[in-house]
């Protein structure tokens, strides 16, 4: 599937409908029917929604909503997800931070080297349900977990969860008693966990877990297989 | 009574919230502290006294009910038996870490407990947990 650049591509317009709480605008593009492009966002209730728009009669439309009341507000056209130029508070902030991950998402579900398509409806999940609880992911660490997926393409999907301070968990296991497991922290660090059988011993498993950083991640667990099965 | 050690064969339960446990499957977070925690919120289940497991879950789920503001639909209940989990990190923890389950009552949850001695390196004891969950119930009916 192509990359796909509302902003540049032409099969794209921009048009406008106002509302008295929200300011919502579509982009439509016009594709082959067999085309899909599952990647609309619309933010209700606070949550954000994603909807599948399959090409019927060519046409998809891309919500693009600016969220809040916007009497004091300014919205860019040009962005894809509106920006919202406010003094800047805590509110704002976390707003800032919530454009970011969708942004992110938006670009895993649309980059063409990303081998893992699931993986930005996990984390759109798992963002609904941390905004469910009042909370939302820690933006240092889906930073790093973002960094780490843009690095390392071809991964399977892992589960993704939320630890208690909202920092991202990824997790991989297969059949065989295999875990491997990594914490995204702030400032690009990473504590891991392994579990792997002991192939000498077939009976016994190695255990062990470690702190790096994800940039070296992979070679760090290399001497234990990790990428062998967690690889497409 | 409180800091009474819960008997290896009973069991305990933790809440689980959704983002513990995407897609329904419990995760290892869900036995991860806060930063500021000393211990892992549980209830002692058969403090509750409840005839059968049905009636403990649902019992669990009107304290949850009472102690947060809202259950969210995918939240979970994990079931685990407190010697298998004190056995399983024993054996296979890196430093043969000894947990303790003790009984912490709290005024509108007099079967609150707590599992301690979880830190450090506690993705790994997380993960060897998660291994123990014997079974898994929704939060809310």
């Amino acid at each position: 599937m192509p990359e796909l650049n509302p902003q540049t591509d032409e099969r794209f317009e921009v048009s406008e409908r106002t509302s008295m709480a929200y300011g919502t605008k579509f982009l439509t593009g016009n594709f082959p029917k067999e085309e899909l492009y599952p990647v609309a966002w619309n933010r209700e209730n606070n949550l954000f929604r994603q909807s599948l728009f399959i090409g019927l009669e060519g046409k998809v439309n891309y919500f693009l909503t600016a969220f809040v009341n916007q009497e004091s507000l300014e919205v860019s056209e040009a962005s894809s997800f509106l920006r919202k130029i406010d003094p800047i508070t805590q509110e704002n902030l976390l707003d800032y931070e919530e454009d970011e991950i969708q942004e992110s998402i938006f670009r895993i579900r649309t980059s063409p080297s990303i081998s893992c398509k699931e993986l930005a409806n996990r984390l759109l999940t798992l963002l609904n349900d941390a905004k469910e609880e009042e909370a939302s992911i820690a933006i240092d660490s889906f930073r790093n977990f973002y960094s780490f997926f843009q690095i390392n393409t071809n991964i399977k999907c892992p589960t993704i969860s939320l630890t208690p301070e909202n920092n991202i968990y990824a997790s991989w296991k297969s059949k065989q008693n295999r875990v491997f497991s990594v914490h995204f922290l702030a400032k690009g660090s990473v504590r891991f966990v392994i579990f792997k059988p002991n192939d000498r011993h077939p009976e016994q498993q190695i255990r062990l877990s470690g702190t790096a950083t994800s940039d070296i991640l992979r070679e760090t667990v290399t001497p234990y297989g990790v990428w062998d099965w967690i690889s497409e | 009574m409180k800091g009474d050690e819960i008997p290896d064969q009973d069991h305990i339960a933790r809440y689980c919230r959704p983002t513990q446990a995407p897609g329904g499957e419990i995760q290892a977070v869900a036995f991860f502290l806060r930063e500021d925690e000393e211990s892992l919120s549980v209830n002692w289940m058969e403090f509750l006294s409840c005839p059968n497991r049905e009636s403990e879950i649902a019992q669990l789920r009107n304290i949850y009910f009472a102690k947060l503001n809202r259950v969210a639909a995918g939240a979970k209940i994990a079931v685990l038996k407190v010697g298998e989990i004190r056995q399983k990190v024993l054996m296979e923890s890196q430093d043969r870490r000894n947990l303790k389950v003790l009984h912490n009552p709290e005024v509108n949850d007099p079967s609150h407990s707590g599992i301690y001695n979880l830190k450090p390196d506690y993705e790994l004891i997380a993960e060897l947990i998660l291994q123990t969950v014997l079974e898994a119930y929704p939060a809310r009916r």
